[in-house]
Formats: C-alpha cells, structure tokens, sequence
C-alpha cells in the first residue's frame, strides 16, 4: 500500500461511523462515510474506493439490492457489517457479490484482518502461480502442494478445493461457491460432498497436534483458509 | 358396493306398473273397438284400420313398449276378426286385405317403437333436469350460506323435500374419528346399533343399512360423505317404513352426499389455513420484535467496542490507561455475553428457533464449540474425546455448538482453575452423544432437577452470570428433538449429556468419483 487507502462506510448508525472512521483513521486509511445505499453508491462510483464496509440493515434499500447493483460495474471488495447471529443473511450477502463479513459488535482487529485480506485479493487478482502460508506451499503452474518441504499427494477433487480456497486466502468461501467450483453448477446441494473432502484435505495438509487450523469452519456459511502471518 | 336389494324394490315398482298399462291398453282396445262397431257402416272396415293406427300412435306417446307392441297386435287381430270379410273370421279373401293387414302390422309397430323411444328419452330428459336442479338448489343453498352450519341446516331441508323421508347428517371430528352424535341439523337422532351402521359406512368409505347389502335391516341408509381426499360424515336418510326409494332418487342422494362431503373438506381446508395464516403471522411478529431488540442492544455494544478498539491504539504509551481500557473491554465482553444469553433465551420462548439441518462433523461442531467459550476455557486444560472416524451427521451446526460452548463455559465457570474438563462424542443408535464432564463441586442432590430452569442460580453459584447458560441449552437441544441430562461424576464433579437423535450419512453414499 504506498498511497493511502480509500475505506467507504456506509451505515445508517452515526455513532458506528463515527467511530469505525476514527479505528481506520488510525490504521492509514481515508474514510468516507455514507449514510444511505443510494448516496452509498454514489460515492463509490465517484469516490473509486479501495474497500468497502457494508451495513445490511440500511432503512432506504435492502443490502443484497445494493450488492446487486453494485456488482454489475465493480468489482471493489466490500465487507459486510451485520447484527445478526443467523447464518442466511450472511450466505445470501456473500452469494450477491460481497467478499467477507464481520458480526456486531465486532472485534477491531479482526475487522482490520478481514480488511486486509479481501483488498489483498483484489490487488493481486489470480495471476500469481505461487502460494505460500505457514508450512504450506502450493505452485499453482505444477499442482504441486508440499508442507514442510515434503510434497503431499492430493486427489484431483482436493486439489481443486485446495485451490479455490487458497486463492481466497482470509476469505470465508461460501459452501455453494465451492460447490459450483469445485464439482460444478449441478451439485450446489450436495453439501455432505464438501465435508468429506475438507476433511480429507485437513488430514493431509494440516499438521496432527497444532493448535492453529488452516482451514477454519464458518458454521452454516462456509470454510475459511487462515493465512498463517493474520493472527 | 352392490344395491341389488334397492332394484329388487325398483323392479317391483315397474312391475306393478306395467300390469296397469296392459289394463289401460286392453281398455282402449275395447272402447276404439266399440267406437269402430258404430262408424263402421259409415266409413267402410278399410278406415277402421287407421282409427287403430291412431290409437297405437296415442298409446306408444303414454305406455311403454311392451303393452304398445301388445296393444298393436291385438289391435290387427281384433280388426281382421270384426271388420275384415269374411268377419268373425281370421281369415282373409283378397290379395288388397293381406297386404292391407300386414301394412298395418308394419306401421303399427314401427310407429310404437318410435313413440316410445321418444318418450323415454323426454322422461329421461326430464328426470336429469329435476336432478340437476336439484343439485344446484342444493348447491347454492348450502355453499353460500354465511356459516357452515345454517348451510348444512339448508342441506338437510333440501334433501328432505325432494326426496320425503327424513334426513341426519354425522360429522367426522377434528381428530378424524365419526362424531358420537348427529349434527344440530338433523331431524333424526341415532340409536346405539344405527350408529354403528353410520360407523361401517364411514370407515368403508361405502353405502350401508336399509336398500343395501351391509346391514340392509336398519332403518335408514347411511351414504358417506366422500370428499376429494377423505369421508367427512355420514349422510343419514330414513324414509316412511313403506316407502322404497327408486334408483334415480338413490343416485340423486348419493350425488348430494359427494356435495356436502365437497363443501364440508371445503371448509375444513378454509379453517386449516386461516390457522396457519396467523400463526405465521404472530411466529413473524415475534421474529420481527427480536430483531429489532438485537439490534438496538448491539449497536451500541459495536460503538463501545470499536470506540474502545481505537482507545486502545491512542492510550499505547500509556500503561496506566490501558489497564483501564483493558478492564473495559474485559466488562463488556461479559455485557456481551449476558445480551447474547437474554436474546437467545427470548429466541427460545418465542419458539422462533427452528434448527436449519446440513451435514456437519462432529468434530468440528467441538472445535466451534471449544473457540466460542475460550475465553471462560483459558484457565482449564481441556481433554477432547471425539471417537476417529465418525460418520457425517444431519444437524444444525450453530444450535449444537452453541449449546456445547455454554456446558463448557458452565464447566468452566464451576471449576477451580487448572482442572481438567473432558468433551466426549459418540454416535450411537441413530443419535450423537456429547457428554462435558468436569471435576467441580458437583450438583447438591436438591438442586439437579432445577439447573435447567430459567434463571436458576446454584447456592454457591460463581459471580457474575445471568442462569440462563444451562436453560438455554436445554431450549435448543429441545429445539433439536433432543434432551439434555445433568448427573454427579463418581469421584466428584458434574456431568452433562447431550442425546441427539440424527440422520447418519453411510460411507456407501459417499463413494464419488475423484
């Protein structure tokens, strides 16, 4: 990041504004605030932000409207701020188009993570054929995976799983994303797949005893591959 | 289903009819003969033939076929033995009087075959206009009546002046079972043994009782109200004890009883929907309260923690300040924590939790589970016992790992630190079994039916916490179909089990193609 970066806010809250801009402030970005998701959109067309921070419970439109919307001319990473504990709500924002979410009240350093990893993949896009985390590495050009240096043999349907989710990497993955991904567009319900191959690939990658997972659950949403330098 | 007793008695009242028509027919044979016998000097015998023409043409407009045919034939024959010379002879002399007669013969009987038919056709006309008016009377009186019972009442007075024999309708309850007594609407009641008839009739979705095979010796007929889907009641119909009913009246009944059945479910179906209507309406109302509670209670729980968060980057060369916002931070997690348990616990008693099923493992609702309560585990070596391999298991992930964090936190909150608590999991006869096990002062006998209650707090229950924790899992994992169960441990402590019964998913099911 050698310019500063641009954070839009859009929450009807004031007080939440106020003081998420003061927490963004602090961490090297410019905040605009938006108190509505039409004068939301507005300035993100104008503004060109570098993130986008969403609340879903705005009085003038429904946030999966404005995902919608948004979506159909940019691609900026929006993260989402919700109240609810329920699950749907989340998966419905995340399927529209948006990159991640955190739950009210939120933990600022988490927020401040979620941040980072979703304008991470915005800047770098898929192009990269190398992934590195942790004792994991992946080169995408070969499809070779080792941790701790020694090559592990994946299946190709792990693989793939793999794939998608370390190119998200500090990203929640919804269970249909992967799905359509991984086994294609007919399989979106077969969620018992997607179990059984993550825990394979965990018996594989991850190392037997250590405290840190890598591929973390998000009950009811989706999986999540924690990148091992974000907490 | 067989009515042969019923056209026993309609084929006996054609029967009888029939013997009147050959009278009628023999006294018009006589009366036109007689008629004949006086013109004849007149009109010559070759015109007596069309006044018998005349008369076969008038009586196959009245009778039936039989006695018309009849009628023609004697008719020729009393024509050749009166009039035709040689008379009081059947014989007949000329070639023009043979073939005169058998003319006669030919027109007779074509022309009383084709009166017939067309009359038979016009009764029949008739007969299914009465009926279909009956019907829509029927119809009409009782589907638009105001309220159902008014249309029933309708119903019964209807069928009772079309068909002169009394009427009762038998309701099937809510439960599905045929009422014990008839409906307000009938104007006979049922002995003990005819309603046992009306019974038979209901359950075998067929006629019985009087004018059919079942029981043919009670009193009246009981026809079931079949609807599209189920039999609603019974159709009770007691004619005069001399009274038979034809076959036209019998199938109009039974026409009227599909009707009734139809409006009955029609109704049935109506209620069932406004019910549901407004339990989906209430179930919204109280989601709708919920939320908004949640939000305003949370929103300024986000602003304190994000205020606090940004604090906590200014006051960094401050040691005396962080300690401060420390303590903050740490009174507002608990804030948190008692919000979380109050909406959760108001979540549960608006009976808005509905557990949402996926194929989750067991192993890592644990691990949810042991993240969510760190905070109350950081003082506690934890001992997880999860048996390898266990198969996929349909449940609501975030209910069960929310029920098992707060068994944790309560093990936890209960324990002296340093001691161990033990998480165990097992799936056995078709139900996963999680078992939290601590070595805490145990539950005082007394209290161990009460820990599961709404803000029951133990005698020497630690500081701080709302007692809603254990309720709250007992809410959700009776959500879940399950039940949750508080015991002493042998050698000290308290153990919770959590029994859940689940859809396992078999290996088999699982073999994909790689």
């Amino acid at each position: 990041l050698n310019d500063k970066a641009t954070a839009i806010v859009i929450d009807d809250e004031g007080q939440i504004r106020k003081l998420l801009r003061v927490v963004l402030e602090e961490h090297g970005y410019d905040v605009v605030e938006a108190e509505t998701g039409k004068s939301g959109l507005t300035e993100i067309a104008t503004r060109r932000p570098d993130v986008v921070l969403l609340d879903l419970g705005l009085p003038d439109m429904d946030g999966i409207e404005i995902l919608k919307r948004l979506r159909e001319w940019s691609q900026v990473p929006v993260l989402i701020l919700s109240v609810r504990e329920t699950a749907e709500p989340k998966v419905a924002a995340l399927d529209a188009g948006a990159d991640d979410y955190v739950t009210k009240p939120f933990d600022a350093t988490e927020l401040l993570a979620r941040l980072r990893a979703i304008q991470r993949r915005g800047q770098e896009g898929e192009a990269n054929a190398y992934f590195q985390t942790g004792n994991l590495a992946i080169d995408f050009s070969g499809h070779i995976v080792t941790v701790n240096g020694n090559q592990v043999k994946l299946t190709a349907t792990e693989y793939a799983l793999l794939r998608v989710l370390a190119l998200n990497a500090g990203k929640v993955v919804t269970h249909s994303h992967l799905l359509r991904e991984v086994w294609g567009p007919n399989a979106t319900e077969q969620s018992q797949y997607l179990r059984v191959y993550v825990n394979h690939l965990r018996k594989k990658i991850e190392l037997p005893r250590s405290k840190q997972k890598l591929l973390k659950t998000e009950s009811g949403i989706g999986y999540r591959l924690v990148p091992a330098d974000a907490k | 289903m067989s009515f042969a007793a019923n056209r026993g008695a309609w084929q006996f009242r054609e029967r009888s009819s029939l013997a009147r028509e050959f009278v009628w027919a023999g006294a018009f044979v006589i009366v036109v003969t007689a008629l004949a016998l006086a013109i004849e000097h007149f009109t010559g015998y070759l015109a007596i033939a069309l006044l018998y023409l005349l008369l076969v043409v008038a009586a196959g407009l009245r009778l039936s076929w039989v006695p018309v045919l009849s009628l023609a034939a004697v008719s020729g024959f009393v024509w050749n033995f009166f009039f035709i010379p040689p008379r009081f002879t059947l014989y007949i002399r000329s070639v023009e009087d043979a073939m005169m007669f058998a003319t006669f013969f030919i027109v007779a009987i074509a022309m009383g075959h084709l009166t017939t038919r067309l009359s038979r056709s016009q009764s029949l006309e008739k007969q299914r206009e009465r009926r279909a008016a009956a019907l829509y009377e029927l119809a009409h009186q009782a589907a638009f009546a105001p309220e159902l019972d008014a249309g029933l009442r309708a119903a019964v007075a209807h069928i009772e002046s079309i068909v002169d024999a009394q009427a009762a309708l038998v309701l099937r309850l809510p439960d599905h079972v045929l009422d014990k007594t008839v409906h307000p609407a009938s104007s006979f009641a049922l002995s003990e043994k005819e309603h046992s008839v009306a019974a038979w009739a209901f359950s075998r979705r067929a006629p019985a009782g009087r004018f059919t095979d079942t029981l043919p010796d009670a009193a009246a007929l009981y026809l079931p109200l079949q609807a599209r889907t189920a039999v609603m009641g019974v159709l009770c119909i007691r004619p005069p004890k001399d009274r038979a009913l034809d076959l036209s009246e019998r199938e109009l009944l039974e026409a009227f009883a599909v009707l009734i059945g139809l409006l009955l479910e029609k109704d049935h179906i109506a209620a069932a929907i406004q019910r549901a209507e407004i339990l989906e309406a209430s179930e919204r109302l109280r989601r709708g309260i919920l939320d908004s509670v949640s939000h305003e209670l949370k929103t300024p729980l986000a602003a304190v923690q994000t205020g606090l968060a940004a604090l906590e980057q200014q006051s960094r060369n401050y040691p005396a300040q962080m300690e401060t916002v420390g303590e903050i931070k740490f009174a507002t997690r608990r804030l948190n924590r008692v919000i979380s348990n109050l909406l959760e616990m108001a979540r549960i008693e608006a009976g808005v939790v509905q557990p949402k099923l996926d194929w989750c493992d067991i192993d890592e609702v644990v691990d949810g589970a042991m993240a969510l309560a760190a905070d109350a585990l950081s003082r506690h070596p934890v001992a997880v016992d999860v048996k390898q391999n266990l198969p996929m298991t349909k449940i609501d992930h975030l209910v069960i790992e929310q029920s098992l964090a707060n068994l944790l936190a309560n093990a936890a909150n209960w324990s002296e630190a340093g001691k161990t608590i033990a998480v165990s999991a097992d799936i056995s006869d078709g139900a996963v079994q999680i078992i939290v096990s601590d070595r805490g002062p145990g539950i005082p006998q007394e209290e161990l039916p009460h820990v599961f209650e709404k803000f029951f707090r133990g005698a020497k229950a630690p500081a701080g916490g709302t007692g809603l924790g254990l309720s709250i899992v007992d809410g959700f994992i009776r959500a879940h179909g399950g039940r949750v169960h508080a015991a002493n441990r042998p050698g000290g402590g308290a153990e919770f089990t959590i029994r859940v019964p689940v859809e396992v998913l078999s290996e088999k099911n699982m073999e994909l193609a790689d």
